[in-house]
């Protein structure tokens, strides 16, 4: 069991995060760009008059600094190196703060964001899809599904912004904009809080509204394959309880996909929601990564991606390593 | 005395795409009584309405299948029902699994992939029986052994169990609560000549054992042959001849009965089989009068325009053909 499912699995999430971790590095030096000349140029263009040795000086201690120093090896060797002490070098717009701090700042923001509102949207659309699939006859069951997928096809910024015009504008009960307040004291206190929860209700809300759709529709569709399996059919034939049939026999066996899924979403986490984050100015990863491609900090864009890749990765190998407690089956497999 | 009467049955699956609908009549018009403690079979193509019929009886009966007409009344010792009028739903579960239990086809997927098959009995036992844990085991492993198997298979899951044993543990899972009637629909289909001997046999122990009436649901002659007391030969949704095993087999009355039977291998006969020509027809649009006349050796003008109906022919030798009545 060990050798034939875990070992396999493990070397493969090595062998996945050192290959993104590489392109990682290689994709900036392909760019036509140099941030050292950039940056060098950034500042003559300013009218300074450097002397040529000073201007030598300067692009040996940028080079240094941003990691760019020695051939293309040597590079990617220090760049592992510093991988591994959770160095990801400076910011180049706000240099001299380095990315990990940048990102240490946005981070919660964008998982408290986007895991609550992936957890919210999972467990009500998995509930309904199920329920749909299960009393096919109900009315109630029906109006909501007509109800979900008539949003779904909304593009979700209009959603975002329906929403913020609505309850941020013409009945402004909710906040326009921000993590929370000025003027709030930061930290674990019930007016930190609430405001907290102010600020995450229409971008969370936003987020689930769209993403219901989707859980229900993959629900709906696995558990409507899964009523017609022969263990529902004799499960009925045999005079079980509905509950039981519906939550032990349907559900239990659809859900095993909807877990899947929302793994591979929690690692997608980390990238940020990038139309939420600007349409609500969230300070979140989705925020900071437009920020540093609008500015060209590469070394922010990669720090972004770095923690990208560990995540999704991260998450799959979660699944992975779960997978047998949901199915039985894969154990041999 | 009569367990099963059914009357006049009539299940159709009512589909409707775009405004249009469409209508399979898969049972149409069957009668029939089942005795307490015989074994009836019942027989025919694929195609020919024998699981649908089952699904009616045992009340299975979900969109789009509809019964529009008939009803099944069953005569247990204290109570008589006719179950397709039974409105309560909690009462025609309580029955199901219970009093009338079915053996389903012996496919991959009959017990819960993600239960263990302990589990599988619980469900059953505990949604009928008011009894505790302790109880719960001695009459498994009371059952199990009288069928010769193992407890251990009680930690299983499905997968990690053959065939033939997944089978055995159906069958073990539809008897457990000595019910009055089994439904075996097809048991021994996807299954090697071997283990197929070997769940028949162990059906007819357990008929044997609690004293049950079965009804045998599969298109193998061969098992009709060997295990029922009387046989009703289906096709194209209605029951063409019915009688008991030995008459039908020394003397089939209707040509697709004797169609069925010359496709069996017989000891000492080395002339190759001749297999029924054709196949049934669409019941969408079922042939008009008889409905085997497209496929009949023996078919006379009458045969295209008037459907025959079941007559008896003395000592409860039912046959439907014009053939029986003097008409050639």
């Amino acid at each position: 069991m060990l050798k034939k499912y875990y070992i396999p699995r493990l070397i493969q999430y090595f062998t996945v995060l050192f290959i993104g971790l590489t392109l990682v590095f290689v994709i900036p030096r392909l760019l036509p760009s140099n941030p050292v000349e950039h940056q060098l140029s950034r500042m003559m263009s300013q009218g300074q008059y450097l002397d040529p040795s000073a201007i030598e000086a300067m692009r040996e201690t940028l080079e240094q600094l941003y990691g760019l120093k020695g051939g293309t090896f040597e590079q990617y060797i220090d760049y592992f190196k510093r991988l591994f002490t959770g160095d990801l070098g400076p910011s180049f717009t706000q240099f001299p703060t380095p990315v990990m701090t940048l990102i240490r700042q946005s981070l919660p923001w964008t998982v408290g964001l986007l895991f609550a509102s992936l957890s919210i949207s999972w467990i009500v659309g998995t509930v309904l899809g199920g329920i749909r699939v299960s009393f096919p006859r109900s009315r109630l069951a029906r109006l909501i599904e007509l109800l979900i997928m008539g949003v779904r096809p909304i593009p979700y910024y209009i959603v975002s912004l329906v929403l913020l015009i609505l309850f941020a504008f013409l009945w402004p009960v909710f906040p326009m904009s921000g993590g929370y307040s000025m003027g709030v004291k930061v930290g674990f206190n019930a007016r930190f809080i609430l405001d907290l929860l102010r600020h995450a209700f229409l971008p969370i809300l936003s987020m689930v509204i769209i993403e219901i759709g989707g859980w229900f529709l993959q629900m709906r569709n696995v558990a409507s394959n899964i009523v017609e399996e022969d263990y529902v059919v004799y499960a009925e034939a045999s005079g079980l309880p509905k509950a039981k049939i519906v939550f032990m026999y349907i559900m239990r066996n659809a859900i095993i996909p909807q877990i899947t899924g929302f793994a591979l979403n929690i690692g997608f986490i980390f990238g940020g929601a990038l139309i939420t984050e600007i349409v609500f100015a969230y300070p979140g990863m989705g925020y900071l990564l437009y920020s540093a491609i609008l500015s060209g900090d590469y070394n922010l864009i990669m720090g972004i991606n770095v923690f990208s890749i560990v995540g999704v990765s991260t998450a799959m190998l979660i699944v992975d390593l779960i997978y047998p407690l949901l199915d039985p089956r894969v154990r041999y497999q | 005395m009569a367990i099963l009467e059914v009357n006049n049955l009539k299940a159709y699956y009512v589909t409707h795409t775009f405004g249009r609908s469409s209508t399979v009549r898969a049972v149409d018009g069957v009668s029939f009584q089942v005795n307490k403690n015989e074994i009836y079979g019942i027989a025919g193509e694929s195609g020919c309405g024998k699981s649908t019929l089952l699904k009616a009886i045992s009340g299975l009966v979900k969109p789009p299948l509809q019964i529009l007409d008939g009803e099944v009344g069953y005569n247990f010792d204290d109570e008589r029902l006719d179950i397709l009028s039974l409105r309560d739903d909690r009462k025609r579960r309580k029955l199901r699994g219970a009093r009338i239990s079915l053996i389903p086809q012996g496919s991959m997927s009959v017990l819960n992939p993600v239960r263990r098959v302990r589990k599988a009995f619980e469900d059953v036992i505990y949604a009928h029986l008011d009894v505790s844990e302790k109880e719960f085991e001695e009459l498994v492993s009371r059952h199990l052994l009288a069928l010769g198997l193992d407890w251990t298979v009680m930690h299983t899951y499905p997968h990690q169990l053959s065939g033939g044993m997944r089978q055995r543990i159906t069958i073990a899972l539809s008897t457990i609560l000595r019910p009055d009637i089994i439904f075996a629909d097809e048991p021994t289909t996807a299954l090697d000549v071997v283990v197929q001997r070997g769940v028949v046999q162990l059906i007819k122990k357990i008929k044997e054992e609690q004293q049950n009436t079965l009804i045998m649901v599969t298109h193998d002659m061969s098992i009709h042959a060997n295990l029922c007391d009387r046989l009703a030969v289906m096709y194209a949704g209605e029951i063409v001849e019915e009688g008991d095993v030995q008459s039908i087999f020394s003397a089939p009355k209707h040509p697709y009965t004797t169609m069925l039977l010359d496709s069996l291998p017989k000891v000492g006969d080395s002339s190759a089989r001749v297999s029924a020509p054709g196949a049934p027809p669409s019941l969408v649009d079922p042939p008009e009068g008889c409905r085997f006349h497209p496929r009949c050796p023996h078919v006379m003008e009458r045969c295209r325009v008037e459907s025959p109906v079941l007559n008896g022919l003395g000592n409860g030798h039912r046959v439907a053909c014009f053939l029986q009545e003097g008409g050639k």
